[in-house]
């Protein structure tokens, strides 16, 4: 894991968040993690080719999903349904989309997958086991995590 | 009434341009790709058009080239959550009127399509 590509990330969530709820967040403690089980209930995967490769994943809790997509809407959500679902997974599209244009001005072109959406803590994701660097995003309506794994294509490992 | 054409394949954002719309009192239909656009866009002749530039299917940027092709005065406006120039460029090349980048900023879509709109 390139720790150069963390800030790109970071600086987008910390945009995206205030423009999409009007709220900061704030950083919380890097962590490295390793496993194959999805941390939380919601976990949002983005695939990353081009100059750099690898995968950004946003978790949250449910709680948390459901006060966001609420927030965006203007309107109570009471279960993680469809529209929820499209909501969050569209966040983690337009931090990964804003991210990847701050990379491309590190001189790395990027190309970002749409999101795929895994519901479920504790579920076992075989791609997901190897290191990732983990940053949590503090908000008013709880955390969001960043879990990021990306190196330069012409590097192993 | 106003008719806006909303094309997006996240259900979200268009639920989210819909509640904007009907909001500031213009009509919308919608569609999830490309392809559902340009039935969509036959069908029912919007004023203008809010479309996402990367879709399953057939992509904004197809959609937005066959459309203009049956209707060169079609007033059509690209979302991307990228804010990919080169995508930006031929779409505007391709007769796109303007452009929102995503997260948008609602004031700035209402003003992009009064711009249009004329």
């Amino acid at each position: 894991m390139d720790v150069k590509f963390l800030n790109p990330f970071l600086e987008a969530a910390f945009v995206v968040l205030q423009s999409e709820l009007g709220m900061d967040a704030e950083r919380g403690e890097l962590s490295l993690e390793r496993s194959a089980a999805t941390a939380d209930d919601i976990s949002v995967l983005i695939s990353i080719v081009g100059e750099v490769v690898g995968m950004v994943l946003y978790s949250l809790s449910e709680h948390t999903a459901l006060a966001i997509v609420s927030k965006i809407l203007e309107q109570p959500f009471d279960e993680f349904d469809e529209l929820a679902q499209s909501g969050i997974g569209e966040l983690g599209n337009v931090i990964t989309g804003q991210a990847g244009q701050r990379v491309a001005k590190l001189g790395f072109d990027v190309n970002i997958s749409p999101p795929t959406m895994i519901l479920g803590k504790g579920t076992l994701i075989s791609t997901l086991d190897f290191d990732r660097l983990v940053v949590p995003l503090r908000t008013e309506l709880g955390a969001l995590n960043i879990h990021l794994a990306l190196r330069e294509a012409n590097t192993v490992g | 009434m106003t008719k806006i054409m909303v094309v997006d394949d996240a259900k979200f954002m268009r639920v989210r341009l819909s509640k904007l719309l009907t909001g500031h009192g213009y009509e919308v239909v919608e569609a999830e790709n490309g392809e559902e656009a340009i039935q969509v866009y036959k069908a029912s002749h919007p004023d203008a058009v809010l479309m996402d530039i990367t879709m399953p299917q057939k992509t904004g940027l197809e959609a937005l080239i066959e459309i203009r092709g049956f209707d060169p005065q079609a007033k059509v406006i690209m979302l991307t959550a990228l804010g990919q120039e080169s995508m930006v460029v031929q779409a505007v090349q391709s007769g796109a009127r303007d452009y929102v980048v995503k997260p948008f900023d609602p004031d700035r879509v209402m003003m992009a399509l009064k711009k249009v709109l004329g």
